[in-house]
């Protein structure tokens, strides 16, 4: 038997024109509020994520997540760079090893409040083993032992004391800042300076993470397994990709549950709404059910000519919803790492997985909320039908 | 004011008056929260108490402070009492399982600490204990651990050498007087650690990330703040002294635009609400054009008529409302305690009571209104013609 035609549920919701409007625009606000929230997630796991390399590897202290956590004793990091085969050579026969150390310094933001902004002390090798990746955009680098350092191009226009030629002092010590640079997403909100200098100002023992690129023929797991279990010089070893990966997992976490949080909330709201303005579309329409149900159509072609009606609206609603937050992509916004307790600065990003997700959610927005209306279409009895109205 | 009708109409579509109801209640509550959590935000400084203070880097999150600065701290006119405070970074089985754990100095934290009370075991026994610790009532209710239970923690600052979890058993539970403080930490001898360290059983910094100082009752502490501060203004580590409740906002500031967040959100819930209520009352009104033709030609005037619209609309929101606005406002200590560790003190203030209040009146009256003002204009013989 045949299905009623597409057609009579687009002309149903032209012809309630006011119903339609309002059931979409509350659709399309909660996706809106789903959306957002996962715009802010992706923006900042991409940032991480999207910049990890497989050929570069970070050791840690046994046992630690982050940079922040973990802690070398000098004598160990010479003994893991030096003496760690799976390290690729540099150009000078030295390992492209890099020992760094992670710290954070409060600072003030240029538009108002305290902020923890990272700072990495770092060895000349770290810029080889970036290669590419890194980007002096003005300036230029500090010199080995100077208490000059450079900033990550998110910074000039966020915190205060970053700018060329301006000093920021760390404990006692004034730093000069020598140059701007660009490096691989997370880094743009850093502050470098020389590791031994840093180590000074701060007085820190020894540095926090071992940088190193790889061997094409390096075995990672390999590395990893025999480094946990040394007795020596204990690391944990991973590839920078999986190290970047899971930073990210704590805010992300966060910001997926407080978006889902809100928007079943807000979703439950949306199918009382849907399930009103179907309601309404049925009772209107009782008399034109009447005519389809006594032209032939099976109940169940009524059930899914309604359903397809309160489909189509979920399919509108979602797409309002995303764009009212389109106009949000590559805005930059700030937020804390909580792994480390640092700011970084990155931008919502509108990616495919946020478009279909959040349609998908509108859809089944849509279809709940019409499943009871079209239910009862479905179980009109034609005379009653015909006679109402 | 035919108020019957108001009644019979609102009871002739229970499904419809009771979704709507829901949405409004929903939306409410959800307003409710969100002010209550942005608000708990912005109040943090103000609320923390008078006769504590912290002392931390001046630097950086990432310094620890030397051992020795507690001695010189100790000294300061107006200091009564001094704690190291380190933060301990552990946890419980894998990462999934996080809670705070200090290290702290049992003889000056409970004095220090007039909000919290002991609910279970006994303090002097956990003072008397070298791995000891006290912990949360909402932490033992989370992990079912009791008085006497031995808690394993996997250290990532501190590791021990031989590759064992840290061991602390639990010597008192505590419970907080306000729900600024939160009941999800773990607090143990800064002591213990300190030896271990010492001894070689573990590896980790050495010195204390923040110490937390009581001061004498009628220490004025400015003065006191700005001694301490002067004390290492030449190094060797600079510190900066602060308020408690200045300390508490360092840390809600770290959460960025959330507030704003949070503020951006309730405007959409606030946009879907109204529409959602716009629509039924814009439904109610079709349906009832033709019953409105039979009270105009009955002579009712265009009050009564656009009053019973309002009413209507008014009724479903404004006990909406109430009861919204009554389940977060007996539901906030609950909510309060969820958010803790997160958020402290969240609290729904009449201020925030009154907001959603006012909001689900102000959206039945409009979406009364809107349909009201339309159908009141219809000249009873075109709303007699007009088929339901």
């Amino acid at each position: 038997m045949a299905l009623v035609p597409l057609s009579y549920s687009l002309r149903s919701l032209v012809a309630r024109r006011s119903a339609t409007v309002l059931t979409v625009l509350v659709i399309g606000a909660t996706v809106a509020v789903l959306a957002f929230m996962f715009m802010l997630q992706q923006g900042f796991a991409t940032l991480f994520t999207e910049h990890g390399r497989d050929d570069v590897a970070v050791l840690l202290q046994p046992g630690s997540s982050s940079e922040g956590q973990s802690g070398f004793p000098l004598s160990r990091t010479e003994i893991l760079i030096k003496g760690t085969p799976e390290f690729a050579e540099g150009a000078d026969g030295q390992p492209l090893a890099s020992a760094e150390l992670f710290s954070a310094v409060r600072r003030f933001k240029l538009d108002g409040g305290e902020t923890n902004v990272t700072l990495r002390g770092v060895q000349p090798k770290t810029f080889d083993i970036h290669g590419d990746g890194f980007e002096l955009l003005e300036g230029r680098r500090f010199e080995p032992g100077a208490d000059e350092i450079i900033v990550g191009q998110r910074l000039p226009n966020r915190i205060r004391d970053c700018r060329v030629d301006d000093v920021l002092t760390i404990n006692t010590t004034p730093f000069r800042v020598v140059g701007v640079f660009a490096c691989a997403g997370h880094h743009d909100s850093e502050v470098w300076a020389d590791g031994d200098r840093l180590r000074e100002a701060l007085a820190r023992p020894g540095y926090s993470r071992i940088l190193a690129k790889l061997r094409p023929d390096a075995d990672v797991a390999a590395l990893a397994e025999r480094l946990s279990g040394d007795q020596q010089v204990p690391a944990k070893a991973q590839t920078e990709r999986a190290y970047l990966a899971a930073q990210t997992g704590a805010l992300s976490v966060t910001l997926i549950g407080l978006g889902t949080f809100l928007a079943v909330l807000m979703g439950i709201a949306a199918v009382f709404t849907g399930v009103n303005a179907m309601l309404g579309s049925v009772t209107a329409r009782t008399r034109e059910i009447g005519i389809l149900l006594s032209l032939g159509f099976r109940p169940w072609a009524v059930f899914l000519s309604f359903l397809m009606e309160a489909a189509l609206l979920g399919v509108i609603g979602g797409l309002v919803g995303c764009a009212i937050v389109l106009p949000l992509n590559g805005v930059q916004t700030g937020t804390t790492n909580f792994q480390t307790f640092t700011e970084v600065a990155f931008a919502f990003r509108m990616t495919p997985t946020v478009l279909v997700t959040s349609v998908i959610f509108a859809v089944v927005l849509g279809l709940i909320g019409g499943a009871f209306p079209a239910l009862r279409a479905a179980r009109l009895r034609p005379t009653v039908a015909l006679r109402r109205g | 004011m035919p108020f019957r009708l108001v009644l019979r109409n609102l009871l002739a579509h229970p499904l419809r008056n009771f979704l709507t109801f829901g949405s409004v209640f929903v939306a409410i509550l959800l307003l409710c929260m969100l002010r209550g959590a942005s608000g708990a935000l912005a109040n943090t400084a103000a609320e923390g108490s008078n006769d504590r203070l912290w002392v931390q880097s001046a630097v950086s999150l990432y310094v620890d402070l030397p051992l020795s600065y507690r001695a010189k701290i100790d000294a300061v006119d107006g200091v009564e009492l001094t704690s190291r405070f380190q933060w301990f970074g552990g946890v419980y089985q894998d990462e999934s399982n996080f809670f705070a754990q200090f290290g702290i100095d049992s003889d000056a934290f409970l004095q220090s600490y007039p909000e919290i009370e002991i609910a279970e075991g006994d303090y002097a026994a956990f003072e008397r204990s070298g791995r000891g610790c006290i912990i949360g009532a909402d932490l033992a209710s989370t992990y079912g651990w009791r008085v006497g239970d031995s808690v394993p923690i996997i250290g990532q600052i501190f590791n021990r050498t031989d590759g064992s979890p840290w061991e602390f058993t639990v010597e008192a539970i505590y419970s907080a007087r306000t729900t600024r403080v939160d009941q999800q930490t773990l607090y143990f001898h800064y002591d213990y650690l300190k030896e271990s360290l010492e001894q070689g059983a573990a590896r980790g910094p050495s010195g204390a990330g923040v110490y937390l100082v009581k001061t004498e009752p009628g220490a004025n502490p400015t003065r006191v703040m700005s001694e301490i501060d002067g004390m290492f203004e030449n190094g060797p580590l600079r510190v900066q002294t602060t308020t408690d409740g200045e300390f508490a906002r360092q840390f809600a500031t770290m959460l960025g635009s959330v507030p704003t967040l949070l503020n951006l959100v309730g405007g959409a819930v606030l946009f879907a609400v109204f529409f959602a209520v716009l629509n039924t009352m814009l439904m109610a009104a079709r349906e009832r054009v033709r019953d409105i033709g039979i009270m105009k030609a009955l002579g009712f005037t265009d009050v009564p008529i656009l009053g019973t619209l309002l009413v209507e609309s008014l009724l479903l929101c404004g006990t909406a409302g109430v009861l919204a606005v009554g389940f977060v406002y007996a539901g906030q200590s609950g909510i309060a305690r969820a958010m803790a560790g997160f958020i402290p003190g969240f609290k729904v203030d009449p201020g925030i009571a009154l907001t959603g209040l006012g909001i689900a009146v102000g959206v039945g009256l409009l979406s009364g209104l809107i349909p009201g003002w339309a159908v009141a204009r219809l000249t009873p013989i075109k709303a007699l013609r007009t088929e339901a």
